[in-house]
């Protein structure tokens, strides 16, 4: 599985990495949607892209509109991860296009069931 | 170290950079807080602390933030507008967080404490109707209030489980939602297509990395290394003429130049990094005082090394609390002598002859100088003799002694024990300096001066016994050489002290070999000491006093990389350090204030000296000059204040460019400047036939040139008032100098008129080594 992680907080990305690595990941990194756009640009066939909400230059819910918008990323699986200071937002991810979401702290087995809900091995 | 104390250590560094900014940026939204994208960058901060708490499992922290975020989204949303009082409280969770990440980087958790009551005024305020309560209420300090805001925590009857709902809110908190909201919505328009217009970024992330400040200490002391090694080479090459070798160590010396600078730069930081503290410190304590005070900064970027940059923290916090304690008024004070009632202070900083200059101003009420004298006075610092004879400037310079205190009671803010004397320490201590300018009504402005870098100086090398010693050349004001039939005219012993005559000043003398306990026996019975044949003395300014040290050898000026000295010498003030020589061998550099010091330079001897001394006349209206030879019979007096050194230069390295003569000096190309065409005589000089010659390099704003003379003669201080004006371009006017008439060049005029302005070359900012 080839995963990237768009995070502004260094240490939550050397976290959501750790985790997905655990799971059998490969993962790229990106500082916010802006950097993930152009990130994602230079991966061969991602699997996954975990996007955190609240991000300086454009934040998680403008970067799945951007890559909804893009129709070689129709089918790319986004996962949001919020807190539940966003989680009443969700639907407005949800209805830009995002696949799934994951609440702050999660854990390996949370991540393990999101990935079989998405069908990712 | 394993992924998860590397998450920890990146989440210590990013939360401590992200309260920073919290910090500022709740500040600055005080002042502008029509600015929307200010509270969502706030909010983000707090909230990534809180989400990625979530995941190291610090529960205590991630609780507090919590609350935090909460009331910053109320905020953000428009529900409730950010008082005084709320971003007091949101300081105060700053302050709280920075010390559970201090206990996590010390203990690995985030501590017992819960910040309970923090808590409770934190969810209280989220109420509308508290914060409304709080509007009369500004005046206060941080500390206490907290714990008043939040009585119903104390009683016990409260736990954070108040219902909210916007329909209990008082109606005139409407209104002013309102606009918030509106404000909002207008931001939000406005951010959405700026965010998704531009996609070119490239990652910020890559572009720099974090280094262990230990591994560039360690970088630096290397490239030290280097520099002596390229130094000792350096001088074993000038006994062997190989030009393949020249070339190669002339190469190694421009390589470890340009080195030692890449270094030096990775140990810059901007002052900036210091002063964004300022603002959160101006305005709890204006609130404190009841002022009304706005910050200003110039000059933010100007950059300094890591470990002066530490060490001035502590001396212009200081200032600033000064400032704002004692120099700007009260806003009814202030209305009264017709200023506007807000106060300003203002930070500069700037580069300036290889210094950086740091000042603080404010537009407060000035120093009142007689203030000060009464005081000094009264505290037993100055007799009232000694005050009649000091200079504004002298007396000044008062409120940096031990146990002065203008302010009538000791405030919380600035009275804390710690003193200006104490400013006046730590500035010395890294070999900078300190100034006051004030005017009474007006405000004051301390100005700072600090070198670049404590790690190479340049210095004057000095032999005594000999033995070699450094003197930082930042104390050094000028060299002295007297022989012996001069000496008994200039060195007299008064009161059982040697002392040197200097242009109508007495300078108290100290002998090195003696300071040190080298004494060869020459100067031990100084009443009656016999003269040597030749004295070098190299004249120091140690705090305000002057003072002479006499030494056997004068040797050379060199950029020095100083070496702290080892804890046994630790305790000996004489010396501020070691350093290596070119040789190989070690020169202790000497600390002069602890020379001064150690040689109980009382100015008693001198001063009575020069009561006794009628010759003195006033000061200001002196001028001092330097004596010149140009052509066989001209002499040229050059004021003092335009020279930068002297020099001798071998004939062979004049060069031309553009119709333009140079030399290469110091690294640089400078202009040579002739007088020949400016003096009445002409002629040739005696310097084209000679192998050398000597120079003086001006310096006009930062640019220099050489001017070529015959000799120099000496110096000396020109009454103004016997002057008589010349018509002649390029001279100031005439006077009578030791028996001749001699012109007196006009520096200025010699730039415009001889100079073509594209070889009038600028200097680099600092020196090669």
């Amino acid at each position: 599985m080839r995963a990237l992680v768009i995070d502004d907080s260094k240490a939550m990305r050397i976290i959501l990495k750790q985790i997905l690595q655990s799971v059998g990941g490969t993962v790229e990194e990106a500082g916010n949607g802006k950097e993930g756009l152009e990130k994602l640009k230079t991966m061969e066939k991602p699997d996954l892209v975990l996007v955190d909400w609240n991000m300086p230059e454009m934040n998680g819910l403008d970067f799945v509109r951007a890559v909804r918008s893009n129709p070689t990323y129709r089918q790319l699986p986004l996962m949001m991860v919020t807190t539940e200071t966003e989680s009443s937002q969700m639907g407005k991810a949800l209805a830009a296009g995002a696949n799934e979401y994951v609440m702050k702290p999660f854990t390996k087995d949370v991540i393990q069931e999101k990935l079989k809900i998405l069908g990712i091995k | 170290m394993s992924e998860m104390d590397l998450a920890i250590q990146e989440f210590l560094v990013e939360s401590d950079e992200n309260l920073n900014a919290v910090e500022r940026d709740l500040v600055d939204f005080e002042g502008h807080p029509e600015q929307g994208d200010t509270l969502a960058s706030i909010f983000r901060a707090i909230h990534t602390i809180k989400g990625t708490c979530s995941f190291l499992g610090y529960s205590n922290l991630e609780n507090l933030a919590h609350v935090g975020e909460t009331l910053l989204s109320l905020v953000r949303d428009g529900e409730i507008t950010l008082t005084n009082k709320i971003s007091s409280a949101l300081l105060s969770m700053v302050d709280a967080v920075r010390q559970m990440l201090a206990s996590i980087e010390r203990t690995g958790n985030d501590g017992a404490e819960d910040y309970a009551e923090l808590k409770a005024v934190l969810v209280a305020l989220q109420d509308g109707e508290v914060s409304e309560d709080m509007a009369s209420d500004e005046g206060r300090t941080l500390s206490e209030p907290l714990a008043i805001d939040a009585p119903s925590n104390r009683e016990g009857g409260f736990s954070g489980e108040r219902i909210r709902d916007p329909e209990i809110l008082p109606v005139e908190e409407s209104p002013s939602s309102l606009s918030t909201l509106e404000q909002n919505v207008e931001f939000l328009k406005v951010e959405s297509p700026a965010a998704s217009g531009d996609t070119r970024g490239s990652s910020v992330t890559e572009s720099s990395i974090r280094v262990d400040v230990g591994l560039l200490d360690k970088l630096m002391n290397m490239v030290g290394e280097l520099v002596l090694t390229r130094n000792q080479i350096g001088q074993g090459l000038s006994r062997i003429e190989d030009p393949s070798l020249l070339k190669a160590s002339q190469r190694l010396s421009v390589i470890t130049t340009e080195l030692q600078e890449g270094i030096m730069k990775t140990r810059m930081q901007p002052i900036g990094n210091i002063w964004s503290k300022f603002p959160r410190v101006v305005r709890d304590l204006a609130i404190s005082c009841g002022k009304d005070i706005r910050i200003e900064m110039e000059g933010k970027e100007t950059e300094l090394d890591k470990t002066l940059i530490e060490a001035i923290k502590d001396p212009l916090t200081h200032l600033v609390r000064n400032s704002v304690d004692h120099g700007i008024e009260a806003p009814a004070v202030r209305e009264e002598r017709g200023k506007s009632r807000e106060g300003v202070l203002f930070l500069r900083a700037f580069h300036e002859g290889g210094q950086v200059n740091i000042e603080v101003s404010d537009d407060g009420g000035g120093i009142n100088v007689q203030r000060v004298v009464e005081t000094a006075i009264k505290k037993g610092l100055v007799t009232k003799e000694q005050a009649e004879k000091m200079v504004d400037r002298e007396l000044l310079s008062l409120i940096f002694q031990a146990g002065f205190s203008t302010a009538d009671k000791v405030t919380n803010v600035s009275g804390r024990g710690v003193g200006m004397d104490v400013v006046k320490t730590n500035i010395e201590k890294i070999g900078g300096t300190i100034d006051i300018v004030t005017e009474l009504g007006k405000g004051t402005t301390f100005k700072v001066k600090v070198p670049l870098t404590l790690a190479i100086i340049p210095a004057l090398i000095v032999t005594t016994a000999g033995e070699r010693f450094a003197i930082p050349q930042v104390s050094l004001l000028e060299l002295v050489r007297v022989d012996r039939e001069q000496g008994s005219q200039v060195i007299e012993v008064i009161h059982d002290a040697p002392v040197f005559r200097s242009r109508g000043q007495l300078l108290p003398l100290v002998y090195l070999n003696t300071v040190i306990g080298l004494d060869q026996s020459s100067q031990k019975d100084l009443p009656n000491f016999s003269m040597p044949p030749i004295s070098n003395i190299v004249v120091l300014q140690a705090d305000t006093e002057r003072f002479g040290l006499v030494v056997d050898e004068v040797n050379d000026t060199e950029e020095i990389v100083v070496k702290p000295l080892g804890q046994q010498l630790k305790g000996v003030s004489i010396y501020a350090g070691a350093t290596i020589m070119g040789d190989g061998k070690v020169a202790l550099i000497l600390d002069v204030a602890g020379l001064a010091a150690k040689a109980k330079l009382g100015n008693r001897e001198t001063e009575q000296a020069e009561k006794e001394d009628c010759t003195r006349a006033d000061n200001q209206a002196r001028q001092t000059l330097l004596l010149v030879q140009v052509g066989s019979q001209s002499r040229v007096a050059i004021p003092i204040s335009h020279i930068a050194r002297l020099e001798e230069m071998s004939g062979k390295v004049k060069e031309t460019a553009g119709g333009q003569q140079v030399v290469q000096y110091r690294g640089a190309i400078l202009p040579i400047l002739r007088l020949n065409s400016l003096l009445a005589e002409g002629g040739i000089t005696a310097t084209d036939r000679t192998e050398s010659f000597q120079m003086v390099v001006v310096d006009e704003q930062g640019r220099q040139a050489g001017i070529m003379v015959d000799k120099i003669i000496d110096i000396v201080d020109v009454m103004v008032s016997s002057l008589v004006i010349s018509e002649q371009p390029g001279i100031l006017g005439s006077a009578v100098v030791q028996g001749y008439v001699t012109d007196i060049l006009d520096v200025n005029a010699v730039w415009r008129n001889t100079l073509m302005p594209e070889v009038a070359y600028e200097l680099p900012e600092s020196v090669g080594v």
